[in-house]
């Protein structure tokens, strides 16, 4: 029963959602709206799920003092603060702090943002740039005859798609068009089919109850 | 022998301080390499031009500050451009930690051109779950987002008074960093309902869009700091904007970073050929 009820439910609601995108009919249409409404629900436990499974995670960290442990704490405070601020809206008004006073751009918590969020994450990915070159710089050697494939052609793409490139040849940007238009597109497009045919085929295994790995428990 | 040995093994400390000087000095003293626009560029462009005065135009945040160097130039761009041309704006995003960029963007850009919040603009922000959200859309909008980013009900917006689901939208972009983006949107709202969509992209990112712009699922592309930089100045030939352009600024480092790995790359091949050549001509012997 346990597995029989989720098992039922998944193939009703599959099935639902098959038909009905191909009825547009008020009722169906009512139906689906609401399934949709739902599911909207149901994603706000996922936030739950997560803010749950963050302050465990790092209250563990902290509590056997693993290394790195210091973070954890940093992590936490930091997580508690912006969620107040944000919850009580807080803002700052010709220096007062005034509460519930809404998350625009007088407040507290876009400040934060300004801030702390994106000159943090700003470099996280500019650094990415330096790593970028050097590994470029030791991982792409004509070793093979496909990896001097991949080699060329990285080289017409990245020539091609700056402005220096139209400055040196306007065949350059041309040919590194070509490129990502042809070639590219080919070896995209049977990944994508391959894909799509492997999303109907899992789904439909999943809808018929083939597959249950998804209920978990094993057996 | 050992300069080709050394070719072959430069000393990422070397690589990083030479990286760092190439992009910080155009920064200072910019080369002047100008960035025209591409087809794709202006196809964005232009169907953001025939939108009429009035109707709306849909933007998606699906970045955070990670991207921002090569995605909210395009936002702030394309923001200019609709209210140059008294096209309404519908700001939305998939991605919660974007909102903060789409909230500054429009505080800079709306101030420019007197744009009134509620009237010419409304930011709904984020809300949990992404299909649903997406396809929630399809149905009815203010069923998805009863109140907007700052907790007020759509139904107060004059805006959305005639706005009731994509139909009502007559051009949409998703300024897209990865997923949920790009892929999303056109699997749930450009396949389903129809909706007419261009993407912004960053680089790494724009190759996947391609089968896309040739079904013509997608009408044009941004691709990258490069693509920012098109519709900067595009923006900028039409008359619609004199602000600053960041991206078209940042062409120069970028085209001389590429540059620079490009050189790395034809060093250490030299070097790892001559290596690999004497090694074995000395294993014949």
């Amino acid at each position: 029963m346990q597995r029989q009820i989720p098992l039922m439910l998944c193939l009703v609601f599959g099935v639902f959602m098959i038909i009905q995108f191909f009825i547009p009919h008020p009722i169906s249409t009512t139906a689906y709206e609401i399934v949709l409404r739902w599911v909207r629900i149901i994603a706000i436990f996922a936030l739950v799920l997560g803010v749950g499974s963050l302050t465990m995670h790092h209250s563990n960290k902290i509590k056997r003092k693993v290394k790195g442990w210091q973070f954890s704490i940093i992590t936490l405070i930091a997580a508690v603060i912006t969620a107040l601020v944000g919850l009580l809206g807080m803002n700052v008004v010709d220096g007062r702090l005034i509460f519930f006073a809404g998350i625009g751009r007088t407040s507290l918590l876009q400040t934060f943002f300004q801030n702390f969020y994106i000159p943090v994450n700003s470099t996280m990915f500019a650094m990415l740039a330096f790593y970028m070159a050097s590994a470029a710089y030791r991982a792409f050697r004509a070793r093979t005859k496909e990896a001097t494939l991949l080699l060329i052609a990285a080289f017409f793409v990245m020539l091609g798609m700056v402005p220096i490139g139209s400055a040196i040849s306007p065949r350059l940007p041309e040919f590194a068009e070509w490129i990502l238009s042809v070639p590219n597109l080919a070896a995209k497009r049977g990944i994508m089919f391959g894909i799509a045919l492997g999303a109907i085929a899992t789904s439909l295994k999943i809808i018929l109850g083939i597959e249950r790995g998804w209920l978990g428990g094993g057996k | 022998m050992k300069i080709f040995q050394a070719l072959a093994k430069i000393d990422r400390k070397i690589i990083f301080a030479i990286l760092a000087v190439v992009i910080i000095v155009p920064l200072i003293k910019p080369l002047g390499i100008i960035s025209r626009a591409s087809n794709r560029a202006e196809a964005v462009f232009n169907a953001v031009d025939a939108i009429p005065p009035g109707k709306s135009l849909m933007i998606s945040i699906d970045f955070d500050p990670g991207s921002q160097a090569e995605l909210y130039p395009m936002l702030n761009a394309i923001l200019r451009h609709a209210f140059a041309k008294d096209v309404k704006v519908i700001l939305l995003g998939l991605w919660l930690t974007g909102m903060g960029l789409g909230e500054e963007a429009l505080s800079i850009t709306s101030q420019e051109y007197n744009k009134v919040y509620g009237e010419d603009y409304v930011f709904l922000g984020w809300r949990s779950g992404v299909l649903p959200v997406i396809l929630g859309m399809g149905e009815d909008i203010k069923r998805t987002f009863p109140t907007d980013y700052y907790g007020q009900s759509l139904n107060d917006l004059p805006m959305m008074n005639d706005i009731r689901n994509y139909r009502d939208i007559p051009f949409f972009i998703t300024l897209s960093a990865g997923d949920p983006g790009m892929n999303t949107w056109i699997a749930y709202a450009q396949s389903r309902y129809g909706l007419k969509m261009g993407a912004g992209t960053t680089a790494v990112s724009a190759a996947d869009a391609y089968p896309f712009l040739q079904t013509g699922q997608l009408t044009g592309l941004l691709g990258g700091m490069k693509g920012a930089s098109e519709y900067e100045f595009l923006v900028r030939e039409k008359g619609y904007s004199q602000a600053l352009t960041p991206a078209s600024q940042a062409m120069d480092s970028q085209s001389l970073a590429h540059l620079l790995i490009l050189i790395l790359i034809v060093l250490g091949n030299i070097g790892f050929f001559f290596i690999r050549k004497t090694t074995a001509f000395k294993g014949e012997k």
